[in-house]
């Protein structure tokens, strides 16, 4: 019973914040049509964002939201329009700029660990929050836990109103669904491509502040977290949101309670569920 | 010397493109869009070849030909979403080659696709919404809301409203796609393959919405194979035969022009 629930709290936990990750991945996926290899390194700079804050200028963790948010959402905006334009105008076609995009998605990828690495070195980085746990049933629970869920699932909920309330999140809809009917209905199509990209790059950023409250990460932490978020993807279906969010929490779960045997054998599962998945749906579990 | 530079540059272009002289093409007075030279290759394939052509405020324009004569290719130049190799395309007077799709569309223009690409995940209602939302920047939800309504009035949808997008019949998608450009306050709608796959029935239902669309003010550029159709409506016919312009005259012309029963019937005319 006490691994019960602690497996169905911490399962949860660690599902919110995948499902954060699959979210941001998603979106620069889904819409901007770039599989973003350097996603988790733009989760581990906002987690060392965020032990700089809390380890040298005292703060709480939360004022990681504030700073590393901005940074990564300007980066991200940067890149699109610099780089990933280059390379659309570049390609002949929107198939090679896939491949082309997932090239240059590399470059990024080991230049920010590199800086990353030069930067904050390759120890293994943590700091303590909220170190005390909180009774649940039989099951003790950290607290800190309990909190990064609570703000991952606020998260979840504000960017599903984003997309259904707002102007912007109509207007990525209609871009997702189909790009060249969005553009003749007005919709700015460039600009949401690159505001999609950075939004995805915020979406990782709020998924390295929580990561960073809850466990260690080093500076070459951020290509397993690159690697969950594709296999939710695939999981939960392309351009999927709400897929994203059940595949992240189904991995969350299976994550955490394959975990209390033995860590080494997540990823290995991981892909065995892929691997049924595609056979028994390609199209992921919520995709078209 | 200035001059003689621009004449040698323009000659140049003309002979790039493979025309055999340079466009004396001069426009009507009324023209809405002009399209001036207009060549577009794909590879060692030349898919529109030097042709000049306008649309002239208020009227219903066909665009005929056989498969593959660059028909398609044309509206995707005028409307943006393919560089044109050569050539100038005019929209009341402003140049919109070069632009994107989206500033077209604030400029006016709407248009709908050979195989309709409605959004699949949203409602009928949203997806005209898209159109009364973003075709003309900084509009209200409640005024986009009411003219959303209206539109669905106009094209006569109220009964399928229910229905998710990917099960509507082939005709209603096809109105949806309408419904959708008609949402961004266009002056012009150019309609590509609107009755194809239709029934008899259904081609009549079509051909009434085109001339009440034009009732509206909008000067309608249709791209259609169903004969029946493009003779009854248009007022002004052009074909296009391997990416050149062969014909333009008025539907009685274009049905008794011989190089138009060539190409149509095979040469045995």
């Amino acid at each position: 019973m006490t691994l019960f629930i602690s497996i169905l709290i911490n399962g949860c936990v660690l599902g919110s914040v995948y499902a954060l990750v699959a979210m941001g991945l998603n979106t620069q996926y889904g819409v901007a049509r770039i599989l973003n290899i350097a996603h988790g390194e733009f989760i581990i700079l906002a987690a060392f964002i965020t032990l700089d804050l809390v380890t040298k200028n005292h703060t709480a963790p939360f004022v990681g939201f504030a700073v590393a948010i901005p940074v990564v959402f300007v980066i991200s905006f940067a890149l699109h329009r610099t780089l990933y334009k280059r390379v659309k105008d570049i390609s002949a076609n929107d198939g090679a700029f896939e491949g082309n995009a997932i090239l240059a998605a590399f470059g990024i990828y080991f230049i920010v660990q590199n800086l990353m690495q030069t930067h904050w070195g390759s120890a293994t980085a943590a700091y303590q929050f909220m170190p005390y746990s909180v009774k649940i049933g039989p099951a003790d629970i950290s607290a800190g836990n309990l909190v990064v869920l609570l703000i991952a699932v606020l998260i979840c909920i504000a960017y599903n109103l984003f997309l259904s309330q707002t102007r912007l999140g109509k207007a990525i809809r209609a871009a997702a669904q189909d790009p060249a009917a969005a553009a003749m209905l007005g919709v700015r199509i460039n600009t949401i491509m690159a505001l999609c990209f950075a939004i995805g790059g915020v979406l990782a950023a709020c998924a390295g502040v929580l990561i960073s409250m809850k466990e260690p990460f080093t500076s070459i932490s951020g290509l397993g977290y690159t690697t969950i978020a594709i296999i939710i993807v695939v999981l939960g279906g392309l351009g999927s949101v709400k897929g994203a969010i059940l595949g992240g929490f189904i991995l969350g779960y299976v994550g955490f309670a394959v975990s209390v045997y033995d860590s080494g054998f997540m990823l290995s599962v991981f892909y065995l569920i892929v691997l049924v998945l595609l056979i028994v749906r390609p199209k992921g579990l919520m995709g078209r | 010397m200035s001059d003689l530079n621009e004449i040698l540059l323009e000659e140049e272009a003309a002979a790039d493109c493979g025309c055999d002289e340079k466009s004396t093409f001069v426009p009507d007075a009324d023209a809405v869009i002009v399209g001036t030279n207009l060549t577009k290759r794909f590879g060692g394939m030349t898919a529109v070849d030097c042709v000049d052509f306008e649309l002239r405020e208020g009227e219903i324009l066909g665009l005929i030909g056989p498969n593959g004569a660059g028909k398609s290719t044309l509206f995707n130049l005028v409307s943006g979403f393919l560089p044109i190799d050569v050539g100038t395309i005019t929209f009341n007077g402003v140049k919109i080659s070069g632009l994107n799709p989206d500033r077209i569309c604030h400029l006016g223009l709407g248009r709908t696709f050979q195989a309709a690409k409605n959004f699949p995940d949203m409602n009928i209602f949203d997806n005209i919404r898209i159109g009364a939302l973003f075709g003309i920047k900084g509009k209200s939800y409640e005024q986009a809301d009411i003219e959303t309504e209206e539109i669905i009035k106009f094209v006569g949808l109220e009964k399928y409203l229910k229905m998710a997008v990917p099960d509507l019949p082939l005709a209603i998608q096809k109105q949806l796609e309408v419904a959708r450009a008609l949402a961004t306050k266009p002056t012009v709608i150019m309609l590509d393959e609107l009755m194809a796959g239709l029934n008899p029935a259904e081609v009549d239902e079509a051909m009434a919405l085109v001339r009440k669309i034009r009732s509206g003010g909008i000067t309608v550029l249709m791209i259609e194979h169903v004969m029946k159709a493009i003779m009854a409506i248009c007022d002004r016919i052009i074909v296009l035969h391997h990416g050149r312009l062969i014909a333009e005259g008025t539907p009685d012309e274009i049905a008794n022009n011989p190089e138009v029963i060539e190409i149509y019937l095979g040469g045995e005319a």
